[in-house]
């Protein structure tokens, strides 16, 4: 019997969402190293359109399982019906997204299939003549590689790592429809899902944005951040998670995964650690530029240009050069 | 309300690390630990939610050597009631299946109405423990919580947060399990008198190996620094000959004049 490789699909508000690719690019990687057959499941209510777009789209089988009333994710109705249908394909390894809907189904999911699970996986490697799983560690300064003997193994694939075939598949693959049997959830009622009305504040169309992660450590050092900011036209001041959180900037110029993506002909991160969750919001940027006292910071590893100083120093001396008049 | 948040200890954000193939785990340049920062945020809910309610009581739990009772003793700092420990001999990685297992078996019998988590830890960033100790127990779970709100006695009402500054709504039954993800509420400062009070308090010590649990096998190959995707020039010299530099090249580019 060969063993399968199964794909969980992710969607929202009716569309197939591009990770479901990026997975879908991850397991045909898996596969080069264990033979195995691919399958994608996708759950919903209606589940038609998005069965089809899956099989046009990459020609794997496909298997949709009709959810009644579930239109929209809801984690208990996840975990019910994919333990069901993975109890009985036994697929080897099971892949999900290490998005919003990944992180919150697939570790107690993995739990209760009794399979080890790997998350925010960003390549597979061969060592020491074991598959291993390579994630980020200690904010995204190290990778470790992870194996397992288990016979089951839950991945979640880190959105961005792998990159997805944009071409439709030649043949679509077969599509398989069955119904789950699932109970309202009694532990978990939706009440909806509610849109956010913070509009990005000019970061998104700036030529030039200047970043403030927690390493300007103090409230007061913002002033710091908007006076490097106003040396360039065209800029605007933005921010990690943590400096919006805190109430130094406003969410509005958070940039990353739960904020804004910007593409700045130039970005200046200041005393940013390089966390995927920021990095994914800023990668796409022309020039980018980091100033960080940690010299092994991860934000070095998408930088073209790395400063190790301390920025409360380092930013009043930038300041005093590019204004003082030019020697010649 | 009793509410139980479990919080580790994380080296700081500032401290370097550097691969160890020895160990096949990491090695770092200093000590200094601290709070997980997302479990502060947890605490903060926690005590938040104490307060509103002006009833019931505020645990904390962590699974870690000796070292870490200073996050139990800092979060008793901020207001927490008690604090277990979960006392561990190893120094590699604990899999984040077992930290779940080893607090799920501790905390069974203990009727929490609510157990908090972070949404991930900045150390080993799994995103798992919350989620899948919920399994273990068999709680209702919402993960990446960032509003919490009591409903009547048996229920909370949580908004979880998604992609593209989207949030799902759910009314979730208590018991349950929700991973807290950072927000607008900043964790407070343990005051003074509350510290010098904590540092005098006891703490309930469980030696991991009473706890007899087994969770599937994952293990570290190796560790390693990432790759760059970029040139990643480091600029040499004095701090104003950077300076000096880093001018010239955005000249170079018409980026300043
Ligand atoms: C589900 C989820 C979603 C998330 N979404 C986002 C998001 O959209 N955007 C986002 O930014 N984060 C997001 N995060 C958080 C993210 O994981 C990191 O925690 C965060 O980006 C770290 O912020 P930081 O780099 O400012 O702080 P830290 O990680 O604390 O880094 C501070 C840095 O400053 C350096 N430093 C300290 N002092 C100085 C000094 N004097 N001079 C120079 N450098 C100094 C340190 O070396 C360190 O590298 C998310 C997390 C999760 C779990
Ligand atoms: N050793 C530990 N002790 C107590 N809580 C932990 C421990 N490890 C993880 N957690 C909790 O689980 C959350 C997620 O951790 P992780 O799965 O490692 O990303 C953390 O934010 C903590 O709340």
């Amino acid at each position: 019997m060969t063993s399968t490789i199964l794909v969980i699909a992710e969607h929202a508000d009716g569309q197939i969402r591009p990770v479901t690719g990026e997975i879908v690019a991850c397991a045909r990687q898996l596969q080069q190293l264990q033979p195995a057959d691919i399958r994608i499941v996708v759950l919903g209510d209606p589940v038609e359109t998005l069965a089809e777009t899956l099989s046009q789209k990459t020609g794997l089988p496909v298997d949709a399982i009709r959810t009644p009333h579930l239109a929209e994710y809801h984690g208990d109705t996840y975990r019910d019906v994919l333990t069901d249908f993975i109890k009985e394909l036994q697929p080897r390894y099971i892949c999900a997204a290490h998005t919003s809907q990944g992180l919150d189904f697939a570790p107690g999911l993995a739990v209760r299939i009794k399979a080890a699970c790997i998350t925010g996986v960003e390549a597979i490697v061969e060592a020491d003549g074991e598959i291993c799983f390579t994630r980020r560690i200690c904010g995204g300064k190290l990778t470790a590689d992870i194996a397992s003997p288990n016979a089951q193994i839950v991945l979640s694939v880190l959105p961005g790592s792998f990159s997805a075939d944009s071409s439709n598949a030649t043949t679509a693959g077969a599509i398989c429809y069955r119904t789950a049997i699932s109970e309202t959830s009694a532990r978990t009622i939706p009440c909806g899902v509610l849109r956010s009305s913070v509009k990005a504040s000019g970061i998104t169309e700036a030529d030039v944005v200047v970043a403030a992660g927690r390493g300007i450590g103090d409230r007061e050092n913002i002033a710091l951040i908007h006076r490097l900011t106003a040396l360039f036209s065209g800029s605007a001041v933005a921010g990690s998670r943590i400096v919006c959180d805190q109430g130094w900037l406003d969410y509005a110029q958070q940039v990353g995964v739960t904020g804004f993506s910007v593409q700045p002909a130039l970005y200046i991160a200041c005393g940013i650690s390089g966390a995927v969750q920021h990095v994914s919001g800023m990668r796409a940027s022309g020039f980018i530029v980091s100033i960080n006292s940690d010299p092994n910071a991860a934000i070095f590893n998408v930088s073209d240009i790395c400063i190790v100083e301390d920025l409360k120093t380092f930013i009043p001396l930038f300041i005093e050069t590019a204004t003082s008049p030019h020697p010649d | 309300m009793n509410i139980l948040v479990c919080i580790k200890q994380v080296l700081a954000a500032a401290v370097r690390v550097f691969p160890d193939a020895d160990t096949r785990w990491i090695r770092s340049d200093s000590d200094e630990y601290v709070m997980n920062r997302f479990d502060e945020f947890a605490v903060e809910a926690a005590l938040q939610l104490r307060e509103a309610l002006s009833d019931g009581r505020v645990d904390v739990i962590s699974v870690g050597p000796e070292r870490a009772e200073a996050v139990i003793r800092r979060a008793l700092g901020m207001g927490a009631d008690d604090g277990i420990h979960i006392i561990t001999k190893t120094c590699g990685p604990i899999p984040p299946a077992v930290t779940a297992a080893l607090m799920a078996a501790s905390v069974r019998n203990r009727n929490y109405d609510l157990i908090l988590t972070g949404v991930m830890s900045e150390d080993d960033m799994n995103a798992q423990v919350g989620p899948a100790m919920a399994e273990m127990l068999d709680l209702p779970c919402a993960t990446a919580v960032i509003q919490i709100e009591r409903r009547g006695i048996s229920t909370v009402y949580v908004e979880r947060e998604m992609e593209g500054g989207m949030r799902d709504a759910l009314e979730i039954r208590l018991p349950a399990l929700l991973s807290v993800q950072s927000g607008a509420h900043p964790p407070r400062y343990p005051s003074l008198s509350r510290m010098l009070r904590a540092n005098r308090r006891p703490i309930e010590t469980i030696p991991s190996t009473d706890l007899g649990m087994t969770a599937p096998d994952i293990h570290v190959v190796r560790t390693a620094f990432p790759g760059k995707t970029r040139a990643g020039y480091f600029l040499e010299g004095s701090a104003s000959e950077k300076a000096a530099q880093l001018l010239k090249i955005f000249q170079a580019r018409s980026l300043m004049r």
